[in-house]
């Protein structure tokens, strides 16, 4: 067992892992989809981003299914329902990313008055909903080590 | 550390019950079953009447708050 995964002697839950798979598989594969893009943009290159979003959004998926199932199958602790303490968690970590997901929108609509394309602003706002859910699943894990 | 302690591992352990028992018994995880244990989280009121029910005795025998 990674230590990553435990807090003082306690093994961390099978919810922890997750959020923590999610967490870096979203930073790792939206980050890569997002470098890419904006070494296009810098390269006066176009075309390249469908192929990559799709790319982007099969990796994390199968990376996603598979980290749940191998977290499933050696965690010592079972899957259950949140129990009171980690739905507080959940609902502080959501209530920020909520917030960070209404401030993206926003900046992403206004893209469009500075000039920017219909999938520049696409492109915006799917980074709104990447560091929206990021910002969650990431409060979700430092309020784990907080009251862990 | 929260300003309330409790007597929940040594009435857990005195009864043989292993965090994972007593989680499944209450309805918390054993990684919050720890946190209380450590005095990094406080329980509901509903649990932590439960948790004083299980064990028999008094809520404020179980949790205990400090000055």
């Amino acid at each position: 067992m990674l230590e990553i995964f435990n807090i003082g002697s306690v093994p961390m839950s099978p919810r922890y892992k997750s959020a923590l798979l999610s967490l870096a598989s979203l930073a790792i594969g939206y980050g890569w989809y997002f470098a890419s893009l904006f070494a296009d943009y810098r390269a006066g290159v176009h075309g390249h981003q469908a192929v990559h979003l799709r790319v982007t959004i099969l990796a994390i998926a199968l990376v996603q299914i598979l980290g749940r199932v191998v977290i499933a199958g050696t965690s010592s602790d079972r899957y259950g329902p949140m129990d009171e303490r980690e739905i507080v968690f959940d609902w502080r970590a959501t209530t920020i990313g909520y917030y960070l997901l209404l401030a993206g929108s926003l900046a992403a609509m206004a893209t469009l008055h500075a000039g920017a394309q219909a999938a520049d602003m696409a492109n915006a706002a799917l980074l709104a909903i990447i560091v929206a859910e990021c910002a969650r699943q990431g409060v979700f894990l430092m309020l784990h080590h907080r009251a862990g | 550390m929260l300003p309330i302690s409790n007597r929940v591992r040594e009435e857990r352990e005195a009864r043989g019950l292993t965090q994972s028992q007593l989680g499944d018994i209450v309805g918390l995880t054993r990684q919050t079953i720890a946190a209380i244990e450590q005095r990094r989280y406080a329980p509901s009121l509903e649990i932590a009447f439960r948790m004083a029910r299980l064990f028999g005795v008094p809520l404020d025998q179980l949790f205990t708050w400090e000055e």
